[in-house]
């Protein structure tokens, strides 16, 4: 939690902003600065009301939290050098040392998401250790992609997610047919997006259902309306990065 | 009035006599329970006839009570062509009747009935095929006195929230009844995720309202057991209806204004069957109805549905709605029993220990009635022959008259699924004689009858769906040899009145000698007699029509009918509404980083593909006036515009030139570092697809962009392309990841310095044409300079999350200067006077290189690239037409409209594309395509504006502004 300054941020005050930050300021977000950005904390309930929304239906904005990504060819070899781990099947996301989640999307290309302390030290390394040679012919290690700014980051947790997503999404998201770690590249509500299983889990072991959803930024106030239109029959509230921590407490 | 024909519990299992609702039918109080259709209501409020028909106003009241056919459909406040007998009465509905004129007590309209001689089958074709004149009289008379519900637009609109969900399962079960119950319980119980889904709002089907014993018992012990309460795997939805059935077991479901997408590995089509309706005199009016409706009437909504009755009988069901009738207080007066003999079932002996008259060898040949809405009686005569009653009948006094001559196979579903069907001379129905792979088909829509025989038949047939959906499953069970089909159903209940009005089809109130009239004609073919008299093409689709015209066209055509068969079922099975096709509707849309900053200042967006893009920033009634102050600024002072739609792919990799070589016409291979250089794509056959321009950041590394609606393309054809080829480059598509601005005017390097402060601005260390890195107000940067407004600028590209602060960082900056934020509009302006083209705009669907004037963007040394053979072969071919620069001749004529017509004499040969009164040159610039004879700089062409006006264009040389460059070059 270092990685978080936890005064209630102005979001226009920082230089990294979620495309969506006015509408979750209209919905009392309280924020908290990390990477340069700033990320809901919290809509200010009590902890156990909001804790209560993430296991039932729950939306948080996390576009701002580290993401980053590799492609081209070399991408795995480059990665697992770098300590990464990285397994051999596409369309699941592995997890790594420090709780980072790294998607592999195919062969040579791997999506990687910070873990929800939001340190980022993952992706700096990388960053840092990512240069061109300097001479040709160049070591094939793939390129680095611009995830964090492609792609708006949501995760949708409660154990009402699947079949909010059945609203939206036509591959089936059901926790006994989609394991924790599957990636669906997919349409979500006629979009291109990245849907990621990641349960959170709770010390006593239990499983709280959570995916990941990764989708294109210009349309992130579009997907964030669609998915809160569509959670509205189960209650859907919106909740911040707090209350998804605590569903691992 | 009250709800008089209310029986007391346990009849009525769907009511909750705890929840009265009222509603208004025609103006008056209707009382029921919730639980109740509106049909069930009136009934139980005495009101019989729920509409007139469709074309001679006749009274129609329920028939079937399933929602199978036309005659109890109502309006509604809010939605017309409601099916009373299925949709849930509810306080505060209003309700009407439909098709009537002056009041529905008494139609006008019924006066049609005295000239139904005058209206033959077929009578739109032959009125209308010769004298087609006469139809522009008749068509508003016809179409005022026919037809169904109407929609009211000067209504108050209340949107409704319809949207859609996909719903996936192993096995899906369609209908809810013994077989499909014993069908579902054994699939998921084999392991198999199983929906079960029935239209109705509760399970059991015939269970819930027939009588399968004297005693009435089974019925509702096997409701018990086959419960599906309960069962592991099993979900079950209830008034939800399956429309469809499609490729791959694709399903549409429908539940509320909930439109769901169901997949299943494999179905069970468990739709029952259709009980037939008999043709004789009067068969349509109010009190004559299908056994099975008086019994769900009774059975599940508590009401009597008559005080004394007569039923037409060919099986022995008859007798059980017999016993329920008794039950429920109804006076039973005669049974008139088609067959010769009667039955030994123990149901005809119940009935008859009852002391009903029973007359075996008897049919009803018309139905009487005095009341104007209701029968009162029937006429009961003896069979004397195919289709014919002899002398010797009698009247028997009734105000209900049950049918129960037969059924037809619910099998729509399995036609949609490509099963085939064929006539069974046993049962004298049809019934599935192939069916497709994963789909199962189980109890009376199989053609299976006998009770225990529809139970076996449902296990079969969910064991067999589980082991297709992949379950492990040991033997198949056979399918019951005793199915219990023969005896249900009579060869012809068909009994032709001498004067008529024995209705075949009471959708399109179709008579039997009009199906015989249409066969006369030569339409003796079903397919061809269904569209010449519309038989089974109204709202109920032949549900109650289809099996009888077949007989008949067997008849009288002498068609073996094991070789017929109905006419073609296609989806949907019943009515979608448009709400449910469009569901929620999902619009995607983009917004730049900069979105809400433009509508703070104002902006009027306009869509760019799914992007939105501030068009101008001001009221739109000063429209022109704030454009024009735009370009002012840019031209004399500092603008800002968001370029973030622009396309943006990063293509790095050892053959990243050598790749941009074979994209584009343009020669890249000895592209400096730090330099940009224009990019024109065109396709195969040598037409321009695309524009940008790529930059160079590294040698392994272009930054190329694309047009903002052309991007994906683009995109998309790099991929394909080096699929082919094979070179070692990667391709991405970075247009959301990197927003942009583009600072332009002769202040943009003054106003950029204060915030860019590692990049030496100065024109000769960045010079036109130049690209770098660096930062603007700390944030990470890519810069260009490029001129596409015609004034010294730069394109600054940021990561998108950063995109506003940049935003706000120049305006802040730029504030001392007068900085002023510019829209597309203006951009159009100052790119115009510039004579940039825009592709889409400028070019077309055909438009090549030598058309559009531009070879100077064609390498000349470089082997191949897209589209390269067909320029080549294009530049030998003469041009018919080319893209010019124009000016108007006479200044007072007005700037003409894009797609404005270019004219040689009387010919059109070409078309203005983009033309605009220059703020800057004080006159009117533009692009057109002429005749390539008329290209020529001084040249003069013809312009057809607005209302037919011709004026005059005159070729010009362009760039129009600053034709040397200097000002985006200093």
């Amino acid at each position: 939690m270092s990685n978080i300054n936890p005064a209630n941020v102005d979001p226009a005050g920082l230089k990294r902003r979620s495309f969506i930050y006015r509408d979750l300021a209209a919905l009392g977000a309280q924020f908290g600065e990390i990477n340069g950005g700033a990320v809901p904390l919290g809509f200010g309930g009590t902890r156990e009301a909001e804790l209560a929304s993430a296991r039932r239906l729950a939306l948080a904005d996390l576009s701002v939290m580290p993401h980053a990504g590799f492609k081209g060819k070399g991408t795995a070899e480059w990665l697992t050098a770098q300590g990464l781990n990285i397994g051999p099947d596409s369309n699941k996301a592995y997890a790594q040392a420090g709780g980072e989640l790294a998607a592999r999307l195919a062969p040579t290309e791997i999506f990687l998401l910070d873990s929800l302390a939001g340190s980022g030290a993952l992706m700096n390394r990388l960053n840092t250790a990512w240069s061109w040679a300097e001479t040709a012919p160049r070591p094939q290690q793939g390129y680095p992609l611009p995830r964090q700014d492609s792609h708006g980051w949501f995760m949708l947790a409660g154990e009402f997610a699947p079949e909010m997503f059945s609203k939206m999404c036509g591959v089936d998201l059901r926790r006994d047919r989609f394991a924790d770690g599957s990636i669906a590249q997919t349409s979500l509500a006629k979009m291109s997006a990245i849907i990621i299983r990641a349960d959170r889990k709770g010390k006593d072991g239990r499983a709280h259902a959570a995916y990941h959803v990764l989708a294109d930024i210009a349309s992130a106030e579009y997907l964030w309306s669609c998915l809160m239109d569509a959670g509205r029959e189960f209650d859907i509230k919106p909740v911040g990065l707090t209350a998804l921590q605590d569903l691992e407490s | 009035m009250s709800d008089i024909n209310r029986l007391p519990a346990p009849f009525g299992r769907l009511i909750d006599r705890n929840q009265p609702v009222s509603f208004e039918f025609e103006g008056r109080t209707i009382t029921g329970f919730k639980g109740d259709t509106i049909a069930s209501a009136l009934c139980a409020n005495d009101q019989w006839m729920i509409s007139r028909s469709f074309k001679y106003h006749r009274p129609r009241g329920v028939l079937t009570m399933a929602g199978q056919d036309a005659n109890t459909l109502v309006q509604l406040a809010e939605e017309p062509n409601c099916l009373a007998d299925k949709y849930p009465a509810r306080n505060g509905l209003k309700v009407r009747a439909q098709n009537y004129f002056g009041s529905f007590d008494n139609d006008m309209a019924r006066v049609v009935e005295l000239v139904h001689r005058f209206l033959p089958v077929g009578f739109y074709y032959k009125t209308f095929n010769e004298k087609r004149n006469s139809w522009k009289f008749w068509e508003p008379i016809v179409r005022a006195m026919t037809g169904l519900g109407a929609i009211d637009p000067k209504a108050d609109f209340h949107e409704s929230y319809y949207d859609k969900q996909y719903l996936f399962a192993d096995v899906a079960v369609i209908g809810g009844g013994p077989a499909g119950l014993a069908a579902a319980r054994a699939a998921a119980e084999a392991g198999a995720e199983v929906i079960l889904i029935e239209e109705n709002a509760a399970v059991g089907g015939s269970l819930g309202y027939a009588r399968f014993d004297a005693e009435g018992l089974r019925a509702p012990a096997l409701l018990q057991e086959l419960s599906p309460e309960g069962v592991k795997n099993l979900n079950i939805m209830t008034g939800a209806i399956c429309s469809g059935v499609f490729s791959d077991n694709w399903i549409p479901v429908i539940k509320g204004n909930r439109f769901y997408k169901l997949r299943a590995k494999s179905i069970v089509v468990a739709t029952g069957s259709i009980e037939q309706p008999a043709v004789f005199r009067n068969n349509d009016l109010p009190g004559v109805m299908m056994a099975s409706a008086a019994q769900r009437l009774i059975r599940l909504y508590g009401v009597r549905p008559g005080r004394s009755a007569v039923i037409l009988a060919a099986n022995d069901d008859a007798y059980g709605a017999a016993l329920d009738l008794i039950e429920a207080g109804v006076a039973v007066n005669a049974i008139a029993d088609l067959r010769p003999t009667l039955s030994s079932s123990p149901l005809v002996a119940a009935v008859k220990a009852r002391g009903i008259a029973v007359h075996a060898g008897h049919g009803v040949s018309e139905a009487l009635y005095t009341r104007k809405s209701h029968i009162s009686g029937a006429v009961i005569a003896p069979v004397s022959g195919e289709g014919a009653l002899g002398a010797g009948g009698f009247n028997a006094p009734c105000d209900l008259i049950l049918m129960s001559v037969g059924f037809s196979p619910a099998g729509q579903l399995l036609h949609h699924a490509g099963a085939k069907f064929g006539y069974c001379r046993d049962s004298h129905m049809f019934q599935p004689v192939s069916l497709p792979a994963n789909v199962q088909a189980a109890g009376s829509v199989n053609n299976v009858y006998d009770l225990d025989a529809v139970i076996a038949d449902g296990k079969r047939a969910g064991l067999a769906a589980a082991k297709d959906a992949g379950c492990q499953v040991g033997a198949i069970p056979a399918a019951p040899t005793e199915r219990g089909h023969v005896g249900r159903t009579h060869p012809w209940p068909i009994f032709p009145h001498a004067r008529g009005f024995d209705f075949v089809d009471f959708d399109e109130d179709l008579k039997y000698h009009d199906l015989i009239n249409g066969i006369a004609d030569g339409y003796d073919n079903v397919e061809l007699l269904k569209r010449y008299s519309t038989v089974g093409m109204g709202p109920s689709q032949g549900r109650h029509s289809a099996v009888t015209s077949v007989r008949v066209v067997s008849r009288e055509t002498g068609t073996d009918i094991a070789n017929m068969n109905v006419t073609t079922q296609r989806p949907p099975y019943t009515p979608e509404k448009f709400g449910h096709l469009a569901g929620r509707v999902f619009d995607p849309e983009r917004r730049t980083a900069m979105h809400h900053r433009h509508l703070e200042l104002g902006a009027q967006m306009m869509p760019a593909g799914v992007w939105w893009r501030p068009a101008y920033y001001g009221a739109k009634s000063a429209r022109s006036t704030v454009i024009a102050a735009e370009v002012k600024a840019v031209r004399e002072n500092v603008g800002l515009i968001d370029v973030s739609t622009l396309g943006g792919l990063d293509v790095r990799g050892r053959d990243d030139d050598e790749f941009l070589n074979r994209m584009y016409t343009f020669s890249y291979t000895k592209q400096p570092v730090g330099r940009s250089r224009y990019v024109l794509m065109t396709d195969n056959s040598g037409v321009i697809t695309d524009d940008g321009v790529a930059c160079r950041f590294h040698d392994e590394h272009f930054y190329v962009t694309a047009t903002t609606s052309g991007v994906d393309v683009v995109y998309r054809q790099m991929l394909f392309w080096n699929a082919q080829w094979r070179l070692d480059v990667d391709v991405a598509n970075v247009t959301a990841a990197l927003c942009g601005v583009n600072i332009a005017g002769p202040k943009s390097r003054a106003v950029l310095q204060k915030v860019c402060t590692d990049i030496d601005l100065s024109a000769e260390a960045f010079p036109y044409m130049g690209v770098k890195t660096g930062t603007v107000a700390g944030i990470p940067a890519r810069l260009m300079r490029v001129g596409f407004v015609g004034e010294l600028g730069y394109e600054i590209h940021v990561p998108a999350g950063y995109g506003e602060a940049l935003w706000d960082a120049l305006l802040e900056a730029g504030k001392p200067e007068g900085i002023k934020p510019f829209g597309v509009e203006a951009q159009r302006v100052l790119r115009l006077e510039k004579g940039h083209i825009i592709v889409s705009q400028d070019t077309d669907g055909l438009t090549n290189v030598w058309e559009a004037d531009m070879p100077w963007a064609l390498a000349k040394t470089k082997p191949f690239f897209v589209g390269g053979r067909s320029t080549e072969i294009l530049a030998k071919t003469k041009l018919v037409r080319k893209l010019v620069g124009f000016t108007l001749k006479n200044a007072a004529d007005p700037c003409p409209e894009e797609c404005h017509l270019v004219l040689k004499g009387e010919e059109i040969v070409g078309r203005i594309t983009s033309a605009v009164n220059s703020p800057s040159l004080g006159k009117v610039v533009g692009l057109a395509y002429v005749h390539a004879d008329d290209a020529a700089p001084g040249s003069e062409f013809t312009i057809k504006v607005d209302g037919g006006r011709r004026i005059t264009g005159v070729v010009t040389k362009y760039p129009f502004y600053d034709p040397e460059n200097k000002r985006q070059e200093m």
